[in-house]
């Protein structure tokens, strides 16, 4: 996936997480072009009017306004020009519902926000570790 | 990771026998199992045999003959109680046209399978480090 400079999307609306998930795409050397959605519906209509260009992949959070990432979840899954895009969720949310219903929307991934901002750089480091095995 | 069941879906005993030494060598917390193909998964996952715990993560080879891994990852994705797996695809050939379909199931990776020592062992590696990094529902 990194080699080919997948598009990345990241859903969130708190814009300090924003700004962690920038800077330990930096220290990672993560050279992918990085969006951002404040919430889902920002998100749906940023895929649906291709600014985010093809192939692209989601890092999703759950709780925000408007538009959480399990709702925004299932319109993505009941998109068939859309239903296909790898979502890996980054969220502060432990809840087991939370979890369950992301797993069962078939996100490749559940991560739990990492309080300290170097353990973000590791996350992201496994993250792109594992996206450079996958073939879009 | 402790405790739980990973299962490989591949026409070859020998590349399970291998992958599960590689997972002992790194020190893999699950217990990998084989299935030759997608009916012999199918009755371990649904069976009245089946695997406990459920397996939260598989890993199948879609291209190998006499295997239909597509109908089964379709069959996992309709079933309540199976379909979120989490799901893994290596191959060694190009099939563009299963991997469209895969992709479309949304498994969690479509990777391109190792077979030397050294490689094994790097692959599986750096997907134990991605499970270890993720959370399970529990």
């Amino acid at each position: 996936m990194i080699q080919k400079l997948v598009n990345i999307l990241l859903v969130e609306d708190d814009e300090v997480d924003v700004m962690n998930v920038k800077r330990a795409f930096s220290k990672n050397n993560i050279k992918n072009e990085l969006f951002v959605a404040g919430n889902g519906v920002e998100a749906l209509d940023m895929l649906r009017t291709s600014i985010v260009p093809l192939p692209r992949i989601i890092i999703l959070d759950i709780n925000m306004p408007k538009m959480n990432g399990i709702e925004f979840l299932k319109n993505l899954r009941d998109d068939e020009n859309l239903k296909n895009i790898s979502v890996f969720v980054m969220t502060t949310s432990n809840e087991d519902s939370d979890k369950i219903n992301a797993y069962n929307l078939n996100v490749a991934g559940y991560i739990l926000k990492p309080l300290s901002f170097e353990k973000f750089i590791t996350s992201v480091a496994t993250l792109k570790n594992f996206w450079s095995l996958c073939e879009m | 990771m402790v405790g739980a069941n990973i299962l490989l879906v591949d026409t070859c005993k020998t590349y399970f026998e291998n992958a599960a030494k590689a997972f002992s060598e790194i020190g893999i917390q699950a217990t990998l199992r084989f299935a030759k193909n997608d009916i012999e998964a199918w009755s371990m996952l649904k069976g009245d045999d089946k695997l406990l715990p459920i397996p939260k993560i598989m890993l199948i080879d879609i291209n190998a003959e006499g295997l239909n891994g597509i109908d089964l990852i379709n069959k996992i994705r309709l079933d309540f109680e199976l379909k979120s797996i989490l799901i893994f695809v290596v191959s060694d050939v190009n099939n563009s046209e299963n991997k469209r379909a895969a992709l479309n199931l949304n498994i969690a990776g479509y990777m391109h399978k190792p077979f030397e020592k050294g490689e094994m062992i790097d692959f599986f590696s750096t997907l134990n480090d991605y499970w270890n990094s993720i959370e399970f529902s529990s």
